[in-house]
């Protein structure tokens, strides 16, 4: 049998290089990291020894249990967010619902690490609401102590991702769904816990699943808060203060794997075989009804409670980089522009780098994310099922392990011409930011093709076009929308990244601005500037994701009538 | 369970029930009485407000106003978990994460039925339509048909007053659904239950109605027999929605004890006289197998009918051949049966189209 049939030579070069790809800057690392968990330090035989080492150890068991402890309870609390925000937006006529799903998504935006401190300033044992409860009610809530500081940033950041699941989940229940059971004789809370609540299930847990997962590996905000007794800080803390020799923070990296693929896989099972597709001609989404004015009173004040709360980071971020000094006072003492002008006359090479950074990282997940959708979807490769597969796992892999992976992979390697270790050259973040991102970008990818009819392609091959030339002419340009958007993602979410980026840094002139941000809030002095790089941070991705949302909107309504015509065939 | 029947069926009444969705009103005054163990059907285009009349009568959709009696009861104001009226979903709208049999059950157990007997009466709706022995499986185990039959078994068992059942053979492919056409007549039968057939297809509603009202544009065009509606429509729509129909524009004339359909270009086609006017605009309707084609030769009489036409095109259909015959300034269908090895006109011969007066039906024009 041959392994390539004719025509397969281009696409299989082109897998081929994709696949090399992945396995030096994906797979050796991560499996480096693994082998050095079961790798005895002195002797270099496998074993155990360095697990039981890490569970004899009180102050690792003590971060175990509080990296359970925090993921677990942010799940719950952001459920408290998503629930009622999901629940009256697919139930009632109530026109927040767009406000909830605009501003519901906001904190995406925002990386938690870089709210962490202006939520100290605000909720803190002596932040603005403290004093007010204390002046007004003689109390002080320890919203900010120890580990709630990190469950509460956590969770008003990570909510999203269980208000859009369950909110997809609810829409997608066939309306029918529920009048059939009306029909039975079923109504108000026993209908709702029999029939919608089973329903709504599994999005539910895929978006819970997702949080616990990103909680659980989230390195910037526990070291921001000055929590380090935690797994991801502690991998950290050793890898940088021990050594990378030291075998705990690669014993914590496959915890910290584990912890995520046992999160991914719940996820997996709560969706696999319950994919109710229950949306069939008709119209989908639950009935909605009209509220009475003091019901609508009620969904508004709870909605707007949510909604400061959830942009309580933001605001506290913008008053703190216009805000001179902010120490034990509600609002800061005046406020300046000096910040601003700070940042960009001493550290604009912030900015500069992470356009550089975020913007190389996603145009290699764009044509990776694209050419890996179009070998897996499109061709009969053997194995391309494996490309995907490994492309989708970096999914898995927090930011700390594969930092800690290059660092142990790449210091050896030395770059010729420039006669640096690639593990300390600037490349190596772009490409870790690559290798984070591109589950997201091939997803989109991935979407994008399968919008695209075989019979398009098959009319170009038909017209005389070789299979270079129709992906060129015809696939491309018909996906741009999803690359856009995928793209955008991988720009977006590369341009705040943190916990990869931090081990890799190795000189503040190649510091992209999430490091920058980083730095600055160590020092007390350092806020205000740290702020507005946050600010500006915020605002790239903002302006990022809106230009995209406004050209594929437009692509969309160009393409409409094409479309509806292949629709047709 | 030994006889199936259910007993406590009733008829429905609509008095007067309009409804709209926002400003558009979707139902216009619509007034009904469906007899007790009747198969009734709606038939009517898309956006005639078929469906919207039927989910109306289970208690969904907009406030209407008006009346609807379930019996002697009026359940207008009732939310729909309140009525007893059973209703087939459309896409069956089987609970993806309850087995066949749990489907089944949930009425039942809404309605607090002790579970021994929960297990008898689903174990007989089930054998009812034939599905016992795939009560564990899943709903996505089941194809098109199996999931029609599971919806309707749930809807049944808890005996419903009334059964609704809202296009219900559209999801299905066409063997299917001559399948399923007789099995739920068949069911109906059995059961003697007052069901409400909502379709658009004219065939569908012909084969298994007792009654048909034809709705369009939120009216009720006709109420009748599915024969009365194809040979007496009352209006155009109604005689083009039931098939395919010759319709022309004139006015009566009588003259010496004759009656004559005249057209304004000249055509005149004596009719019958009982119930017209002399001088009355209305149109005339006759089925395309009411008319014969033969060929010129002799001489036309137009007390028999007999109009000189020219073929214009003809379309051979297997069982009958259909000609377009220009006959002044009006063209008719006319179908001639096709026996195998006869002859049939050209387009452009001339011929004479025959037309026999008790055939035609005349419409009043609106």
């Amino acid at each position: 049998m041959k392994l390539l049939a004719r025509g397969q030579w281009g696409p299989g070069a082109v897998a081929l290089s994709l696949g090399l790809f992945l396995i030096v800057f994906l797979i050796i690392p991560v499996g480096q990291v693994i082998y050095v968990a079961f790798q005895d330090p002195n002797s270099g035989a496998l074993t155990l020894i360095n697990f039981i080492d890490f569970f004899n150890t009180s102050l690792f068991r003590e971060s175990f249990i509080n990296s359970f402890y925090v993921a677990s309870m942010s799940v719950v609390l952001a459920s408290a967010f998503a629930l009622p925000l999901a629940y009256f937006t697919t139930r009632f006529n109530f026109g927040g619902s767009v406000l909830i799903q605009t501003l519901g998504v906001i904190p995406l935006i925002m990386p938690p690490f870089v709210g962490a401190v202006a939520m100290l300033l605000l909720f803190g044992e002596n932040g603005s609401i403290n004093l007010l409860l204390g002046d007004w009610f003689g109390i002080n809530i320890p919203f900010m102590q120890g580990l709630n500081g990190v469950i509460l940033v956590e969770s008003i950041h990570y909510f999203p991702f269980i208000l859009i699941n369950l909110s997809a989940a609810l829409n997608n229940i066939d309306r029918a769904m529920e009048e059939s059971a009306q029909n039975l004789g079923s109504s108000g809370a026993r209908l709702f816990r029999r029939i919608v609540f089973p329903l709504a299930m599994p999005g539910y847990v895929a978006g819970a699943s997702l949080v616990f997962l990103k909680v659980f590996d989230d390195l910037g905000t526990p070291l921001l808060l000055n929590i380090n007794t935690m797994l991801a800080p502690q991998a950290y803390l050793r890898i940088t203060s021990v050594g990378i020799s030291d075998p705990m923070g690669y014993v914590i990296s496959v915890i910290l794997v584990a912890f995520s693929l046992l999160a991914l896989w719940t996820s997996f099972l709560a969706l696999r075989g319950k994919d109710y597709a229950t949306v069939q001609k008709g119209g989908g989404g639950l009935m909605k009804r009209d509220l009475r004015p003091w019901e609508k009173a009620g969904c508004y004040a709870v909605v707007i409670f949510i909604l400061l709360l959830v942009l309580s980071p933001h605001f506290g971020l913008a008053i703190l980089s216009f805000g001179t000094v902010w120490s034990y006072s509600v609002l800061p003492d005046g406020f300046t522009l000096d910040h601003y002008f700070r940042v960009f006359s001493t550290s604009s090479q912030f900015i500069t780098n992470t356009l550089l950074y975020a913007g190389l990282a996603a145009t290699i997940d764009v044509v990776f994310g694209t050419a890996i959708a179009y070998v897996v979807w499109r061709t009969k490769l053997v194995g391309r099922q494996w490309l995907d597969f490994a492309a989708m796992g970096a999914v898995a892999i927090p930011g700390v392990v594969l930092g800690i992976g290059y660092l142990r992979t790449f210091y050896a390697f030395n770059v010729p011409v420039i006669d640096k270790p690639l593990a300390s050259w600037w490349v190596i973040i772009v490409i870790a930011l690559a290798i984070r991102r591109l589950p997201y970008a091939l997803r989109a990818c991935v979407a994008a093709l399968q919008q695209v009819s075989i019979m398009l392609e098959e009319a170009a091959e038909n017209l005389g076009a070789g299979k270079r030339r129709t992906v060129t002419r015809i696939v491309v340009p018909l996906m741009s929308g999803g690359i856009v958007a995928g793209f955008v993602t991988s720009f977006a979410t590369a341009s705040v990244e943190l916990s990869a980026t931090i081990m890799l840094v190795s000189a503040e002139s190649d510091a992209p601005l999430a490091f920058g941000i980083y730095e600055f809030m160590q020092s007390a002095s350092g806020r205000g500037p740290g702020a507005a790089l946050g600010i500006i941070a915020v605002l790239i991705v903002g302006i990022a994701t809106y230009v995209s949302h406004r050209f594929i909107e437009r692509r969309e309504s160009e393409r409409t009538p094409v479309a509806a015509a292949t629709a047709g065939v | 369970m030994t006889s199936p029947a259910i007993k406590n069926t009733s008829g429905v009444t609509i008095e007067d029930l309009s409804l709209s969705f926002g400003s558009t009103q979707v139902l216009k005054g619509v007034n009904l009485e469906i007899k007790p163990g009747e198969l009734f059907t709606f038939l009517g285009p898309s956006g005639s407000g078929k469906s919207t009349l039927l989910r109306a009568i289970a208690g969904f959709g907009p406030e209407p106003e008006g009346r609807i009696l379930v019996g002697q009861d009026d359940v207008t104001r009732l939310p729909p978990w309140q009525r007893n009226v059973g209703m087939v979903f459309q896409s069956y709208a089987l609970w993806p994460h309850m087995t066949v049999q749990k489907n089944v059950a949930f009425g039942l157990e809404e309605r607090k039925v002790r579970p021994s007997d929960i297990r008898i009466r689903v174990d007989a709706a089930l054998k009812l339509v034939g599905l016992l022995d795939l009560a564990e499986r899943q709903p996505s185990q089941l194809s098109g048909g199996q999931q029609q039959r599971v919806a309707l078994a749930r809807t049944i068992v808890v005996e419903p007053r009334v059964l609704l059942l809202d296009e219900p053979l559209s999801n299905l492919d066409a063997n299917l659904r001559v399948q399923m056409r007789r099995e739920i007549l068949e069911l109906q039968r059995q059961l003697a239950l007052t069901t409400i057939f909502v379709t658009h297809d004219q065939e569908e509603a012909n084969t298994m109605s007792d009654r048909i009202a034809v709705l369009n544009d939120g009216i009720i065009q006709q109420v009748g027999t599915p024969l009365e509606l194809y040979d007496r429509p009352a209006n155009r729509f109604v005689a083009h929605f039931l098939g395919t129909a010759n319709l022309i524009e004139g006015t009566i004339r009588k003259t010496r004890g004759k009656t004559v359909f005249t057209a304004p270009d000249g055509t005149a086609i004596p009719v019958e006289g009982a119930g017209l006017k002399s001088g009355q605009d209305c149109t005339a309707m006759f089925r395309p197998q009411s008319l014969e084609v033969l060929p010129r030769g002799r001489g036309t009489s137009k007390r028999t009918g007999e109009l000189p036409g020219t073929v214009e095109h003809r379309e051979f259909l297997g069982h009958l051949i259909r000609y377009a015959v220009r006959v002044g300034k009006h063209v008719m269908l006319v179908d001639e049966t096709h026996q195998s090895g006869e002859a049939a006109y050209d387009a452009g011969d001339s011929v004479i189209v025959r037309l026999r007066k008790e055939q035609i039906q005349i419409l009043q024009t609106q």
